[in-house]
C-alpha cells in the first residue's frame, strides 16, 4: 500500500483522535486543584557564558576601558551604549547598542537588571558551573535533580502540561519533575504511523508496551500522555486541520542569530495560549562562549536576545500579569580581553528579569568595582549577589512558594525587592504595542 | 529464552525518581549510580548478542551465527585489527554512493544540482585539494567534505565489517568534539580530521592522538588556539584540553585549592588533579600554535595560505611555566612547551581513569564499577608508549566479566536506533540530508554539536518526550521512504510458509536482544493473524499481509526492549 503524504497527515490526526481516549485514561497527572496564584516562570539560559560587561557595560570605568580596548561599549561615538535610568551607584552603565528592545522594556518598567551576580563557586568550567547553577547548589556534589524540578514538585504542579522544555531535551534545572516534556513544535507533536489500515491496533499496541516503571517505560508513558494532551488542545479548523500559530500584536519573532531563541519562545507562547496549565518553561540560547571574534558575534547575539524577548512579551500581552521571565548564564567573562579578539571565562555577570510582577525600570545589586583588588582572583568581576537571591525571591513572590529552602538547600540570602508580592498594588505598565525606543 | 520484564528491567526502576526526561549534564545522577547492579546471569542474552549490540551497531542477518561460530574472543581480536581491504560490501557502497549537491547561482558561480560521488573520500583527497574549498564562494561546496564524511560514516556504520572501529570512531569524534559547520576552514578539511586524526588513532596511542588533535585544523579553529598569542593567551583550548580531552571534570579541583602547591601531591610532582592555574599556564604553552591561513605575523610578513600547521615564535610566550607541578624552563625550542603539556596530561593517572570510565560508559553502562575502571586504567598507563594502547585497553574492557554479565543498561542514542534498525532489516541505505535532519531533530547532530562536550553519554539524556516520539516516528518515516534514505523489503525477507506466530518470532529474533514480555508478543501475533489462527499462515490479500509484516516490524522497533543495549 502506498500513501500520499496528504493522506498520511490526515490519517495521523484521525489516529491521534482515536488514541486520545486510551492514553488519557491512564492519567499521569491529576487535573489541577491548586488554587494558589502562580506566575508562569520562563527561564532563558544563555549557554556559554554571556559577557555581562558588554551587555550592561560600565562605560566610564577606567579599568574597563583599559582592559577591554576595542571590545568595549563606549560612552559616545559609533559603539555608544544605550543610556538608562535608575542605576546602581559605582559606574555609568549603558546597555549594549544592539539592545534597543531591552531598553524599551526597561523604560516600560517591565524589565529589571541585576548586576555583579552569579554562582559564588569559583569554577570557570562551563559544565560544572551549569551543573551547580541548575542544580541550585553552589558547591561540589551535584544533586540528582534541578532547582526548577524541586520547585515543581514542591508546589505539586499538576496541570495538564505544567512543565515544558522548548527544545529537544529537558535541561538539568527541570530534572526531577516527572511530568516535564521536551518539544520543539506542538503542531507536529504526533505519531506518524506508516500503516493506515492498522493504525488503531498500532496505537493500542504501542500504548500497551509502555506500562512498566523503568525509565524507558516512564518516558514512553509521559510521551504518550503529552501527545494526547497537546493534540486535544491544538486549535483546529472545522475540517480538523491544525490552525498554524499566529502571534498577536503584530509580533514578528526574529530570524538570524535570534531565530533559535525566537522559535523556542514562540513555542512557549503557543502553549501558554493553548491553556495547558503551563507553570514553568525553559529555553536555551547558545553561542555566548566568545573566546574569539567577540566583536562581530556578540552584537548579533544581543540583538537576537533583545528582539526575541521583546517579541515574546508583546505577543503575550494578555498574560503579562502571569508571566515572569528570567535570563541567566553560567558565568560572565574575564575583564581583560585576550589577544585574539575575545574574552575568556570569568565570574560575575548580569541577570535580567521581565514581567508585570517585577519592579522593572530599575537596576539592582551592588557594584564591586573593577580595580584589581576589587576583582575576583584579581581578574574577574566579583559577585555581590548570589544568583539564588534573584530566583528565590521570584519563587516566593511570583511562584507562591515560600519553602525556598527546599529548592535551594542552605541558602540564607536576603531578597533584593525586585518583585511584587501577591496583593501588592502593581504600577501597571503598558501592555499593548510597547513603543520601540530609538536611539 | 523468554524473560519477564521485571527481570531485565528491574534494576532500572530506581532510576525513575531521577527523572526520565533527560539530563544534559555530563554527570550521572547519584540515583543513576545506585542503579548499576549486576543483571542476573539467567536474564542475559547470549554473548554474541551482547557483543553485537555494544561493540557493533546491532546485528545484521548472519552476524550472530558468525560470531557464535568463531567464538567471542576471536571476534574481539578480529575487530581490534581492522583491515580495509577486507570490507567489500562497505567499500562498494561508498564507491557507488551519490550524494546530492544543490545550490543556486551566485556571484561568479553557476547553479549546481547533481548527484555527486563521495569524492573527497573515494579519491582520498589531501590538504592541497581540500583547503581551497574553504574559500569556495558556494556554501554547499565549502561544507561538501563534511556532508561526504557524514554519508560515509552512516554507510560504514550500517555495512562495515569493522563495527568496533566505527563505534570507537563515533566515541572519539564525540570525545574530541568539533562542530564541523562552525567554520568553513573546518568543514572544507573535515575529511582530514576524520581520516588522519580520529580514524588513524582510534585504536592507537592516546598521546599521539592528542598531539594530532592539537595540531589539527579542526581543533585549532574550533577552540580558537589558531588565534592564541602571548599577552594574554586564549584559554579556550587549554581549558577543554584538561576538562574534556584528558583529566576531566572529576579531576578539576578549583573549588578546593587556589594555589598549585596546595593540590595534594603537587610538591612531589604528582598533583592529583588540576586547577585554573594549570589552565592559564597551559594556555601560555600553546601560544603560537596555529594554522597557516595567510594571516599577518608582523609588518608585511604573512604566513602562507595553505592550511598547514604552523608555529609562530613571535606569538609564543617563551617565559617559564608550571603545569601540573612540572616546571618548564624559559626559552625552550619551538613546540616543546606544548609537547610537554600534551605528555603531562596524556600520562596523568586522572586521564587514564577519566577516559577508561568514559569508554565503559559507552560500551557497558552509565555507571561502571570503580574496580573495572581502575583495572582498565592500569592497562592504559602500562601501555602509555604502546602504538596500540587504546586497542589493548578496549580489549581488556570487552573481555571483562562486567561486559559479559550485564546488558540493557544503556539507552540507544537516536543514531544507534536508526543504524541498528537499518542493519537488522537489511535495508538498502542511501544517505541524504533528510535523514540527518531528522536525527538533528532528535538531538543527535553528527559533526554539528555546538558545545565541546560532544553528545551526552548518559541514557537519561535521550529519554525526553521529544526524543521518544521521534524515535518512534523515525521508524515509520524510514519505512515509508519519505526521507528517501532507505528501502526495505520486509515481506521478501520473511521466510515463506511461516505461521503468524512464527513470523512474529522471526522478526523479534532479528531485532531484539532482550526478549519482550508475553503481552507484547501477543499484541504482535494478534496484529499479524487478524481473524486467522496464530498457528496458521496469515490470511488476507498479499498487500494486507505485507502491511501487517511491516507493521509488526515497526512495532518491534518501537518497543522499550529495542531502545536498550
Amino acid at each position: 500500500m502506498t500513501l500520499s503524504r496528504r493522506n498520511f497527515v490526515v490519517g495521523c490526526s484521525a489516529a491521534i483522535a482515536a488514541m486520545t481516549g486510551g492514553a488519557v485514561s491512564g492519567l499521569a497527572f491529576a487535573q489541577p486543584n491548586d488554587t494558589t496564584r502562580r506566575d508562569i516562570l520562563i527561564v532563558v539560559f544563555l549557554r556559554g557564558g554571556c559577557d555581562g560587561l558588554s551587555l550592561v557595560a560600565p562605560v566610564n570605568d577606567p579599568f574597563y576601558r583599559g582592559a577591554r580596548g576595542e571590545l568595549r561599549v563606549e560612552e559616545s561615538g559609533q559603539n555608544a551604549g544605550l543610556l538608562f535610568g535608575n542605576q546602581i551607584p559605582g559606574a555609568d552603565f549603558r546597555l549594549h547598542p544592539r539592545a534597543t528592545p531591552l531598553l524599551s522594556l526597561y523604560i516600560n518598567r517591565s524589565l529589571a537588571i541585576v548586576h555583579a551576580c552569579g554562582l559564588t563557586n569559583g569554577t570557570r568550567s562551563h559544565f560544572e558551573a551549569m551543573d551547580y547553577m541548575e542544580g541550585g547548589i553552589p558547591e561540589g556534589g551535584v544533586p540528582a535533580n534541578g532547582w526548577l524540578g524541586r520547585y515543581l514538585n514542591g508546589i505539586n504542579a499538576s496541570g495538564y502540561l505544567p512543565a515544558v522544555a522548548a527544545g529537544t531535551r529537558v535541561p538539568f534545572s527541570m530534572i526531577g519533575f516527572n511530568g516535564a516534556a521536551a518539544l520543539t513544535d506542538p503542531s507536529s507533536f504526533s505519531l506518524s504511523w506508516n500503516s493506515w489500515r492498522y493504525r488503531t491496533q498500532l496505537n493500542e499496541a504501542l500504548d500497551s508496551f509502555y506500562t512498566g516503571d523503568s525509565p524507558v517505560h516512564q518516558a514512553g508513558r509521559t510521551t504518550l500522555t503529552t501527545i494526547a494532551r497537546i493534540n486535544e488542545r491544538l486549535p483546529r479548523d472545522a475540517q480538523g486541520k491544525v490552525i498554524p500559530y499566529k502571534p498577536e500584536n503584530g509580533v514578528v519573532y526574529p530570524g538570524g542569530r535570534g531565530a533559535s531563541l525566537g522559535n523556542a519562545l514562540r513555542t512557549v507562547a503557543s502553549l501558554i495560549k493553548m491553556d495547558v496549565g503551563l507553570l514553568a518553561a525553559t529555553v536555551d540560547y547558545g553561542g555566548w562562549d566568545t573566546h574569539e571574534g567577540q566583536g562581530w558575534i556578540f552584537p548579533e547575539l544581543v540583538a537576537g536576545l533583545s528582539e526575541a524577548l521583546y517579541a515574546f512579551y508583546n505577543d503575550l500581552w494578555r498574560y503579562h500579569d502571569r508571566l515572569t521571565v528570567v535570563v541567566m548564564s553560567e558565568f560572565g567573562r574575564r575583564l581583560k580581553a585576550n589577544r585574539s579578539g575575545g574574552t575568556d571565562h570569568g565570574h560575575g555577570n548580569v541577570m535580567l528579569v521581565l514581567g508585570e510582577g517585577i519592579r522593572g525600570g530599575k537596576m539592582y545589586g551592588v557594584w564591586p568595582g573593577l580595580a584589581t583588588e576589587q576583582l575576583d582572583n584579581g581578574v574577574d568581576l566579583a559577585i555581590t549577589t548570589d544568583y539564588r537571591a534573584v530566583l528565590a525571591e521570584i519563587l516566593v513572590k511570583r511562584g507562591g512558594y515560600p519553602a525556598v529552602d527546599q529548592v535551594f538547600p542552605g541558602f540564607r540570602g536576603s531578597q533584593l525587592g525586585l518583585a511584587y508580592s501577591p496583593g501588592e498594588t502593581i504600577e501597571r505598565p503598558n501592555r499593548v504595542n510597547l513603543p520601540l525606543v530609538t536611539r | 529464552m523468554i524473560l519477564s520484564r521485571r527481570r531485565f528491567l528491574g534494576a532500572g526502576a530506581t532510576l525513575a525518581g531521577a527523572g526520565m526526561a533527560g539530563v544534559p549534564t555530563r554527570r550521572a545522577s547519584s540515583a543513576a549510580r545506585q542503579a548499576h547492579t549486576q543483571t542476573s546471569p539467567s536474564a542475559l542474552p547470549p554473548i554474541e548478542l551482547i557483543a553485537l549490540n555494544r561493540m557493533a551497531y546491532g546485528p545484521r542477518p548472519g552476524d550472530v551465527a558468525r560470531v557464535q561460530q568463531m567464538g567471542f574472543t576471536a571476534y574481539v581480536d578480529e575487530q581490534l585489527n581492522p583491515n580495509d581491504a577486507d570490507d567489500a560490501l562497505c567499500n562498494e557502497k561508498i564507491a557507488n554512493a551519490r550524494l546530492q549537491i544543490k545550490y543556486s547561482a551566485g556571484m561568479g558561480y553557476p547553479a549546481v544540482d547533481e548527484m555527486r560521488p563521495l569524492r573527497t573520500i573515494v579519491e582520498n583527497w589531501g590538504l592541497a585539494q581540500l583547503w581551497p574549498l574553504s574559500k569556495n564562494p558556494a556554501y554547499q561546496e565549502r561544507i561538501r567534505p563534511v556532508e561526504e564524511v557524514r554519508a560515509a560514516t552512516l554507510l560504514r556504520a550500517v555495512y562495515s565489517k569493522w563495527q568496533l572501529r566505527e563505534v570507537l570512531v563515533e566515541f572519539w569524534h564525540n570525545h574530541f568534539n568539533v562542530d564541523a559547520y562552525s567554520d568553513s576552514r573546518i568543514s572544507a578539511t573535515w575529511t582530514l580530521y576524520d581520516r588522519d586524526v580520529i580514524r588513524r588513532h582510534c585504536l592507537g596511542n592516546f598521546r599521539n592522538m592528542l598531539r594530532d588533535v592539537a595540531k589539527s585544523i579542526a581543533m585549532a579553529f574550533y577552540l580558537d588556539n589558531a588565534f592564541s598569542r602571548d599577552g594574554p593567551a586564549n584559554e579556550n583550548y587549554a581549558r577543554e584540553l584538561f576538562e574534556l580531552h584528558t583529566l576531566g571534570q572529576e579531576n578539576y579541583l578549583n573549588h578546593l585549592y587556589n594555589r598549585w602547591r596546595d593540590v595534594p601531591g603537587a610538591l612531589t610532582g604528582n598533583p592529583v588533579g588540576y586547577i585554573d592555574q594549570d589552565v592559564y599556564e597551559a594556555a601560555r604553552a600553546f601560544t603560537g600554535w596555529t594554522i597557516a591561513h595567510g594571516q599577518t605575523v608582523s609588518g608585511n610578513i604573512r604566513l602562507p595560505d595553505t592550511g598547514e600547521f604552523a608555529y609562530v615564535d613571535l606569538w609564543h610566550d617563551n617565559a617559564q611555566k608550571r603545569v601540573l607541578a612540572f616546571e618548564i624552563d624559559p626559552n625552550r625550542p619551538p613546540l616543546e612547551d606544548g609537547e610537554t603539556v600534551i605528555r603531562l596530561v596524556s600520562e596523568h593517572p586522572g586521564t587514564a581513569r577519566s577516559i577508561c570510565r568514559k569508554l565503559c560508559r559507552r560500551l557497558l553502562a552509565d555507571d561502571p564499577p570503580a574496580s573495572l575502571v581502575n583495572a582498565l586504567a592500569s592497562v592504559w598507563l602500562a601501555n602509555k608508549d604502546a602504538p596500540d594502547q587504546i586497542a589493548r585497553t578496549v580489549r581488556a574492557l570487552l573481555l571483562s566479566d562486567e561486559f559479559r554479565n550485564t546488558f540493557g543498561r544503556k539507552v540507544k542514542r537516536p543514531y544507534e536506533v536508526v543504524v541498528s534498525f537499518l542493519r537488522a532489516t537489511n535495508a538498502d541505505v542511501t544517505p541524504n540530508s533528510n535523514l540527518f535532519w531528522q536525527l538533528q531533530e532528535m538531538g543527535y547532530r553528527m559533526f554539528n554539536w555546538g558545545p565541546p562536550t560532544g553528545h551526552p553519554e548518559e541514557s537519561a539524556a535521550w529519554l525526553s518526550t521529544n526524543g521518544m516520539l521521534r524515535r518512534w516516528n523515525i521508524i515509520n518515516q524510514l519505512q515509508s521512504n519519505w526521507l528517501g534514505a532507505a528501502t526495505f523489503d520486509l515481506p521478501g525477507q520473511t521466510p515463506a510458509g511461516l505461521t503468524s506466530r512464527q513470523i512474529v518470532e522471526f522478526w523479534i529474533a532479528r531485532l531484539l536482544a532482550i526478549a519482550p514480555p508475553q503481552s507484547t508478543v501477543d499484541r504482535l501475533v494478534n496484529l499479524m493473524r487478524q481473524n486467522g489462527s496464530a498457528d496458521a499462515p496469515p490470511t488476507g490479500s498479499a498487500e494486507e499481509i505485507a502491511d501487517r509484516i511491516r507493521s509488526v516490524v515497526t512495532l518491534i522497533a518501537m518497543t522499550p526492549e529495542f531502545q536498550l543495549r
